[in-house]
């Protein structure tokens, strides 16, 4: 299938050896370039005003190093939406702008409370601190509770926005000895805590055992400043690993329970169940959504897929847990787009060679390499292992045996918190189901990244190529390590597919211009 | 000091996974249970005509087709067993139980499940993995018990018609005691200036307690109590420092040996694998199940850094405080296996704690599964054994 | 009237003329990249800052 658009050729010729930025942006046609003209306006005027326009907020950018990051938010729209026209782009520009509006409310909230800098105490009494890698359904019944990840503005977003965000923390905690071989996310994140570079706020926090032993374990590094030394008292919220079997989600129910209790102890706040049932109508209309985006992914016409699919589910699915009336809009909004997309039988690249499902852990530092895989070598990224969640809905209605089933849906969905839904349950979730994915998406290859230092990925290395195998489809192995590219960088992502590309497919790229990116000391 | 009469024998059953007495046991019609990680209540696996077995691979060499499976980023200890299994070397065992304690014991038993390596020629053969409790709290106790019961219990005797009562269970709570008082009063002797028992002997009789039938064993272990009564020590204590060893799964006797053949004494051993708090006895009362019971004292007492609550966080270290006091050691060495990531934190964070808040001298490395000779392990044992001397010299070893 | 419908005429004037003007900066600013052209000289700036914070850095 091939269809030419305006501007769609020669992306590579943009990027400058030894530049953090590319050298212009991409023309588009008048009618797609206005757009997202119009929507870097925008960004730009939702970032000053939001933040920058805030004394407090520009004290900040000055105080924590991971706030140079956030001089790259354009750069990261810009990389995402790469060769996007009409619909498609519309798409990305619903997502990508409302995570960013999001992520500035964050940066916002958590210098309002920073003992450093705003030091608003009636506000830092209301704010709890939560994990990265957790599910804020928990926080579903406390409309008047604000629930702030200080990892998510610190290290989960910087390294979306500047490859190299993580490297200072990841040596800093190293330097304390932590092995060179653990998770670089959650050593980054033990990193920050050792620095002494996280906004101090909150009356309690919640921790959770979220995608790995490492992330568990980092975890402890950063409870042993919040309580020792900041006061704050920390609830590890203890999910099952094996979360598919029935004799475990007692267990997790009534943890639940406790955390409910331990947030309402120190907030003063009562759960709401009127305000829960509401958030959960909106999951279960995020979950609709989504469901109906993969299913037309399974035709021969995928409309919301990709690096964006994955982003925005995380945001959507973990971070906004139906919290967000203005993300229900967005998803209204997208499925619209789709529709209308997908009745014109549009494509969002020149050509669809292969349907891809991309499996595995992402490349942090290089989280559109799924633009680059579809652009370069025509290889469509059906969908992903983030987006693969939770599809079934929730009790949506107040009645008081929902409000105990209300409970087992938040332990379910915190046990099918993104990621940890498949590297931990067993192998049935993390093997047996990608090639259930495979049938379903009428696949010819699989995308797998094998992020070095999750060994709960690692563990099965050697089942999924007896697999492909058996299954005849393609497995291209993609290692990374997540959140360092110093280990393997950007290039040597890209290269671990055109070889596979060239030396196994024996086809040529789409775009030869985007083979080999001089991108190496990009933003 | 003269040899122990029956250190050889303890030895020889370390030298083979499938030793001499499991092979008895099970010519005698015992069902033997394998296991691979300390969260497994051991009493529950030693159950009527059941007994216990810690998966080791002794003699690791190459690990290829584990590695290929596994990568090389997985721990050794895992790799070395999914190694061993796909040799057939577990062939001997009748069941597996797994708890998922860490990522990579979990994939290293679901390769081991998939790759159909245990289990031929015994239809009632299973496999099970179980969840464990992540906290110490009556939440964390109530899935124990559950799991314990679904795991362990409920396949034993639906399998093997294991007797699985509470009668039984504490008839094996008492086996399992017994054990436990003869390790923990053998250990006593590791206090002394001039103990009559060295690091290595001591580890050497531990792990054979986790690894072979424990009934075996009593007889063996009773003589070896008696006979260290008399004992005579050497002239003068031959080592330079005595150390706490704390850290990951230790079943390398040779890692003990090359501590004490660089002169630093191992008058403690708190690592998996090891007697503290592994040979700690279960205390039971009649007024509650013995199940309950145990499961409650495996979960307060474990030392495994997958425990996430900063009660049992701090509580390790403090721990570690307590040994060390108790044995009169004169620092701390933390290891870990390469690649594992629970003791690479509570590596780092234990580390600083004994340095910084107990004030100990702590050497902390990580290890391959089977060091052998490893120069680079010698010269930092060595080195550190010599900075112990030094701030002994300058009085401030313990400031 | 007709004083006051030129004076009008003249602002919108003058409004359109702002409005294009800025559109023509911001575009080009926009197209060229500049905006992350000038990020990307204040990042060694800001780093410089970050170096001489004062941290309490421990375990």
């Amino acid at each position: 299938m091939s269809s030419k658009r305006i501007g769609t050729e020669n992306f590579g010729k943009v990027y400058k050896e030894g530049s953090r930025v590319r050298t212009m942006r991409e023309w588009r046609g008048f009618a797609d370039t206005v757009y997202d003209y119009s929507r870097w306006l925008h960004n730009w005027v939702t970032m000053f005003t939001v933040v920058l326009s805030k004394p407090r907020n520009v004290k900040a950018m000055f105080r924590y190093r991971w706030m140079a990051n956030y001089l790259a938010v354009p750069m990261m729209v810009d990389r995402h939406t790469q060769g996007l026209r009409g619909e498609h782009l519309r798409i990305c520009h619903t997502e990508q702008d409302l995570i960013i509006e999001d992520v500035a409310k964050l940066l916002d909230k958590l210098f309002r409370g920073d003992r450093r800098i705003g030091n608003d105490t009636e506000f830092s009494k209301k704010v709890v601190l939560v994990d990265e890698n957790e599910m804020q359904s928990i926080m579903m019944g406390f409309p008047t509770v604000v629930p702030l990840s200080r990892e998510i503005a610190s290290t989960y977003i910087p390294v979306l926005l500047n490859q190299r965000a993580a490297q200072h923390y990841i040596d800093v905690a190293q330097e304390y000895g932590l092995a060179g071989d653990v998770c670089p996310m959650p050593e980054a994140e033990a990193g920050v805590s050792i620095d002494d570079d996280a906004p101090v706020l909150g009356c309690c926090a919640i921790q959770c055992n979220t995608t790995c032993d490492g992330s568990l374990l980092g975890n402890g590094v950063i409870s042993r400043r919040l309580e020792g030394e900041d006061g704050i008292p920390v609830f590890q919220l203890a999910t099952p690993l094996r979360h598919r079997e029935d004799d475990v989600q007692d267990y997790a129910a009534q943890e639940i329970r406790n955390a409910i209790a331990f947030i309402e102890e120190h907030t003063g706040e009562k759960w709401d169940w009127a305000h829960y049932f509401e958030c959960a109508k909106r999951v279960n209309y995020a979950t609709k959504c989504r469901v109906e985006w993969l299913e037309m992914n399974k035709t021969p016409y995928p409309q919301v897929f990709g690096s964006n699919l994955a982003l925005y589910t995380e945001t959507n699915y973990m971070a906004i847990s139906g919290r967000l009336a203005v993300f229900e809009k967005a998803d209204r909004k997208i499925t619209r787009l789709a529709e209308k997309a997908y009745k014109k039988k549009a494509v969002a690249a020149n050509a669809y060679r292969h349907r891809a499902i991309v499996w595995g852990v992402q490349s942090h530092f290089y989280m559109d390499f799924l633009v680059w895989l579809l652009n370069c070598w025509g290889i469509v990224p059906l969908t992903d292992m983030l987006s693969m969640v939770n599809t079934r809905m929730i009790a949506e209605t107040d009645t008081p045996e929902n409000r105990e089933q209300a409970i087992y849906d938040i332990a379910w969905l915190t046990e099918n918190m993104i990621m940890r839904n498949r590297t931990h349950g067993g192998y049935r979730v993390l093997l047996d189901e990608l090639w259930e994915f495979v049938d379903q998406f009428n696949a010819d290859m699989v995308i797998l990244w094998e992020h070095m230092s999750c060994k709960a990925l690692d563990g099965m290395h050697g089942l999924f190529e007896e697999r492909a195998r058996e299954k005849g489809v393609h497995l291209v192995w993609v290692q990374h390590d997540l959140f360092d590219p110093r280990i393997i960088n950007r290039q040597g992502v890209r290269d671990q597919v055109n070889n596979y590309m060239r030396t196994v497919m024996q086809e040529e790229p789409v775009d030869p211009s985007l083979e080999i990116l001089p991108d190496g000391e990009s933003w | 000091m003269k040899d122990l009469k029956h250190l050889i024998t303890f030895e020889n059953l370390l030298q083979e996974a499938n030793n001499d007495l499991i092979t008895k046991a099970r010519s005698e019609g015992n069902v033997c249970v394998a296991y691979v990680c300390e969260n497994t209540p051991e009493p529950l696996l030693n159950l009527g005509k059941a007994f216990s077995a810690r998966l080791r691979a002794p003699r690791t060499g190459s690990m290829e087709m584990a590695t290929y499976y596994m990568t090389s980023f997985l721990c050794e200890y895992t790799r070395a067993l999914l190694e061993r299994a796909l040799e057939g070397g577990y062939q001997f065992a009748d069941c597996l139980i797994a708890p998922d304690g860490c990522s990579m014991m979990n994939r290293c038993v679901e390769n081991m499940e998939l790759l159909k390596t245990m289990g031929k020629d015994n239809p009632r053969f299973f496999f099970e993995n179980m969840e464990i409790p992540m906290k110490g709290d009556d939440n964390g106790l109530n899935l124990y018990v559950l799991q314990c019961k679904n795991h362990i219990l409920k396949p034993l005797h639906e399998k093997y018609g294991i007797d699985v009562s509470d009668a039984a269970i504490r008839v094996a709570v008492a086996e399992h005691n017994h054990v436990c008082e003869l390790i923990r009063a053998i250990g006593e002797f590791r206090k002394g200036p001039n103990p009559t028992i060295t690091g290595y002997e001591y580890h050497v009789i531990t792990l054979a307690t986790y690894v072979a039938p424990k009934a075996e064993l009593i007889p063996l272990l009773e003589e070896t109590l008696e006979e260290l009564k008399t004992r005579e020590p050497e002239a003068k204590f031959p080592f330079r420092a005595r150390v706490v060893v704390v850290g990951s799964e230790v079943d390398d006797t040779d890692f003990i040996k090359l501590i004490e053949d660089c002169g630093a004494y191992v008058c403690a051993d708190r690592f998996c694998c090891g007697s503290l708090p592994g040979r700690d006895p279960i205390v039971l009362t009649d007024d509650e199940d013995a199940l309950t019971q145990i499961c409650r004292q495996y979960m307060m007492r474990g030392q495994c850094p997958r425990y996430m609550d900063t009660s049992k966080m701090e509580g390790r270290r403090a721990y570690v405080n307590q040994v060390a006091k108790e044995y009169g050691a004169d620092g701390i060495i933390y290891e870990q296996i390469k690649f594992c990531d629970p003791w690479a934190y509570e590596k780092m964070i234990g580390a600083a704690d004994l340095r910084n808040k107990y004030g100990y001298p702590v050497l902390a490395v990580d290890r391959p599964y089977s060091i052998g000779v490893s120069g680079q392990m010698r010269t930092r044992v060595q080195a550190f054994i010599e900075s112990i001397e030094i701030k002994q010299i300058q009085g401030g070893a313990n400031e | 009237m007709k004083k006051l419908k030129k004076k009008l005429l003249k602002l919108l004037l003058r409004l359109l003329l702002i409005v294009i003007g800025f559109i023509a900066v911001t575009f080009t600013v926009y197209i060229f990249n500049l905006d992350m052209k000038l990020t990307a000289a204040m990042e060694p700036i800001l780093f410089k800052f970050y170096d001489r914070v004062k941290r309490d850095q421990h375990l």
